[in-house]
């Protein structure tokens, strides 16, 4: 087993293959920051390219792009409140309340070594469970899909930051757009108004980019400004300090890279469920849950480990049985068959150089583009020092141009203008915008894995608390909606009993 | 040295045109190909269409009389039936071409819900084509067909597969009536990787989809093949369309048909035809199909446009075995 790690990094170790490493880091780190384009452009763009390279290099260009993203992404959700990738959103949560209040440096710096710390904590998963991966992946059907899918969609509330209601009107909205388009499960197109672009549904990350870097922008011009506005004295030298929170941190970081091993592993979820999921446990976990949302470090370092941690793992069904994980995955996929490396269970016994090459590059890219990140977090968070008149045209021409850029099709242009509106009504008359994101991500798995696990159970319910996996997750589920009503009871009775104690005493 | 030969060749297609124009043909006509062609592929990046054409495209642009990109374009959404719908609406210059997965796009068009006509087309080529077979999990207790029939006797057998207007959802409903099975569908599955998944996990009971994906699997001790639609049966000890006795499941084929749109002049049609003829006998391409463990079977423009009219016809006697969707 250690031989065949050593041999991985072995055949990475050539100065080709390191240099296509750096230039995937590269390119990565700044395709996750533009919101829009992420990792599935990057990797599309560069797929004709790496058909003259050897296999090894190919994926050592790949594992650079994909290990940098997510850093990317997250610079621009803390400075923009825009996610550079759908999973970073949950990053905006504590990240952007941390930029306004000047200590953007401070948020960078926890990103970049919880991006790090998930990174390796993947790596580590990843090669731990990949001799039983194949029974790991099988375990998970569509009754636990749907499971996981609702239980993605309850962190609904933690995303409302405590305008419970409102969030279920916005979450119930994005269910309704998540379901625009032909119908994979008994044919037909619902809701598309006879608009041919829309039988592919609404496009997930051209709105995205409208509800977040569009609105943020409308709002930011409207008020005028800069994004950190009054917080003259930007905390760019705490950038080390954030490094270290992660470090105190502990438990945080160790929890969100476990759900993001976890999440990563099981295909179809997303890390936008593993990063939304961890955040919501770290809230559930906290003594002070109050202090989420206001830019509380916890909130920065949770989703970020998560999504890194989810990297390594998503790769598990993607080569084992070429089921992509998301857009980046799926692209990826097209690369190495490409490269003639065919998914399936025999690719992990059949490869296994490439394989563990690419885990060492997943691994490395994402601790060289944290160490990179932090490099220019300087320049960087001067961003939330530009004024308004600049910052908006520019964030605003960037932001429509990789919309376009996502699939080359100018009707992403006109989703993201219309988000953009929808997303600056809801900052104006205070209704959350994650949920949305959260319900257009997950309604489509959920109905058609629920359509799936009802053929399955021949129309009984009881398939959800049948099989051992789904029936723990359900538990997990109860145990989340219930657990804030007990705390919530639990509380005046210990006051109560303190008090009884205090008084006999 | 290679852009010595392009020199070369820009000589001699500059010669070329000028005969051209010379004589009665349009000048723009025998430039082509002018612009850059876009290849549509029906489905998201990273699927079986998907990657037949990147990895064709390089070959393609090397073939072609000029060097021009053929860049793929992913236009997923309604089973096929935009990229349908966006190749027919295309202007038939030869710079919008597309694959098309056949019979099952046949489908959307029977329902009267296509603004496209599949045999108005004008078919180029093919990307080649797949036989379909039937699979059960590996440890199944279901090991021939027999026993799949036995099993209906008691209650549906249960097939996962993607949803309507697919070849996969069209071929596992006749080749259950054709066999005599009772079947259910378990459908939404994304992509064929998707629902053979489902089927090794044990969501249903069996699963028909290509070949070669089939083999794949059986290598990894995943599923069992227990029938193989080919005429012949490739795969020793597995009872094909004729130890079946029947016939009509070796006419079960998915067909990677190459078009452009409708009223496409004949010189282009010709020239790309026989540009992604020999694109797909480019070593480089040959490589990846034998590495990919993909059937490469060339077509004529005639020949494809044949085979289209023969899926149409076939689709046609199995049309009401396909509505239960």
């Amino acid at each position: 087993m250690l031989d065949l790690w050593l041999s991985g990094i072995q055949h990475l170790l050539q100065v080709r293959e390191l240099l296509f490493l750096m230039l995937g880091m590269a390119i990565g780190l700044i395709f996750g920051a533009i919101p829009g384009l992420g990792g599935s452009c990057a990797l599309a763009l560069l797929m004709p390219l790496t058909y003259g390279l050897e296999p090894i290099t190919a994926l050592a260009l790949s594992g650079g792009v994909m290990g940098a993203v997510p850093m990317g992404g997250s610079i621009t959700a803390i400075l923009l409140n825009t996610p550079g990738t759908a999973p970073n959103a949950a990053t905006c949560l504590d990240g952007y309340p941390l930029a306004k209040q000047g200590k953007a440096g401070l948020a960078i710096g926890a990103a970049a070594s919880a991006n790090s710390i998930g990174g390796i904590i993947g790596t580590i998963s990843v090669l731990a469970v990949l001799p039983i991966a194949k029974d790991l992946v099988l375990a998970f059907g569509p009754p636990e899909f749907f499971v996981l899918a609702v239980l993605g969609l309850i962190t609904v509330a933690t995303a409302s930051r405590g305008k419970l209601m409102r969030g279920l009107i916005t979450g119930a909205l994005g269910l309704m757009i998540s379901f625009v388009g032909y119908n994979d499960v008994v044919g037909g197109e619902r809701f598309t108004l006879g608009i041919g672009y829309l039988w592919d549904g609404v496009h997930l990350v051209p709105a995205l980019i409208g509800l977040f870097a569009v609105a943020e922008m409308i709002n930011l011009s409207v008020k005028g400004g800069s994004v950190s506005g009054d917080a003259r004295n930007v905390e760019i030298t705490s950038m080390w300090s954030g490094v270290l929170e992660t470090f105190r941190h502990w438990p945080t970081v160790l929890r969100g890279s476990l759900i993001g091993t976890v999440v990563g592993a099981i295909p179809g979820v997303g890390g936008v469920v593993a990063s939304f999921l961890s955040y919501s446990m770290t809230v559930q976990a906290s003594k002070n849950p109050e202090s989420f949302g206001k830019g509380n470090i916890q909130g920065v370092i949770a989703p970020e480990a998560a999504i890194n941690a989810k990297d390594g793992s998503a790769l598990i069904p993607t080569l084992a049985f070429g089921i992509p994980g998301g857009a980046e995955m799926a692209v990826f996929l097209g690369i190495l068959v490409l490269h003639g490396l065919q998914p399936g269970p025999m690719i992990l016994t059949q490869n296994q150089t490439e394989i563990y090459g690419l885990i060492w590059a997943l691994t490395a890219s994402c601790l060289l583009a944290s160490f990179i990140g932090l490099l220019v977090v300087r320049p960087l968070a001067m961003i939330t020092l530009v004024d308004s008149e600049i910052l908006v045209p520019a964030v605003i021409c960037v932001a429509l141009v990789g919309s376009y850029a996502v699939d080359a099709e100018i009707e992403n242009v006109v989703v993201t203008a219309i988000f953009g509106l929808l997303g600056y009504l809801m900052i104006r008359f205070d209704y959350p915008r994650l949920t949305v994101v959260i319900a257009m991500v997950l309604g489509g798995t959920a109905e058609r894995n629920y359509y799936q696990s009802m053929i399955m159970g021949d129309g009984h319910w009881s398939i959800f608390v049948s099989r051992p996996i789904a029936a723990v997750l359900v538990a997990g589920i109860v145990a989340l909606l219930v657990w804030p009503a007990l705390r919530g009871l639990a509380r005046p009775l210990t006051r109560r009993f303190t008090l009884t104690r205090r008084g006999g005493g | 040295m290679r852009a010595g030969t392009e020199f070369h060749r820009r000589e001699f297609l500059l010669a070329t045109a000028a005969a051209a124009t010379l004589g009665f043909v349009g000048r723009a006509r025998a430039a082509f190909p002018e612009k850059d062609i876009f290849f549509i592929v029906p489905y998201a990046p990273g699927g079986g269409f998907d990657t037949h054409v990147r990895a064709i495209a390089p070959a393609l642009e090397r073939m072609l009389p000029r060097m021009v990109n053929v860049v793929p374009l992913n236009v997923p959404g309604g089973a096929g039936s935009r990229a349908a719908n966006q190749l027919a609406r295309a202007k038939p210059d030869g710079t919008t071409i597309g694959v098309f997965n056949i019979p099952g796009m046949f489908d959307l068009q029977q329902e009267g819900k296509a603004d496209y006509d599949l045999t108005r087309f004008t078919w180029i080529g093919s990307l080649g084509r797949d036989h379909y077979a039937l699979a059960v999990g590996y440890d199944s207790p279901v090991k021939t067909v027999d026993d799949l029939r036995a099993l209906s006797r008691t209650r549906p057998v249960k097939f996962t597969s993607t949803g309507p207007s697919s070849t996969a959802y069209a071929a596992t409903l006749i080749a259950g009536e054709v066999l005599g099975i009772r079947t259910q569908l378990i459908t939404g599955y994304k992509g064929s990787n998707d629902y053979v998944l489902g089927a090794v996990r044990g969501d249903g009971d069996a699963v028909i989809t290509v070949l070669p994906t089939l083999r794949r699997m059986e290598e990894g001790k995943a599923l069992r093949i227990i029938a193989t639609f080919e005429a012949h049966g490739s795969l020793p000890g597995v009872p094909d369309a004729k130890v079946l006795a029947q016939p009509d499941l070796a006419l079960i084929i998915l067909e990677r048909l190459v078009a452009g749109p409708p009223n496409m002049p004949n010189e282009i049609r010709d020239t790309l035809s026989s540009a992604l003829i020999k694109a797909m006998a480019d070593p480089a391409v040959v490589a990846w199909a034998k590495q990919a463990d993909v059937e490469l079977q060339p077509e004529t423009a005639a020949q494809a446009a044949q085979i289209l009219a023969d899926q149409e016809k076939f689709f046609q006697k199995w049309k009401r075995y396909l509505t239960s969707g």
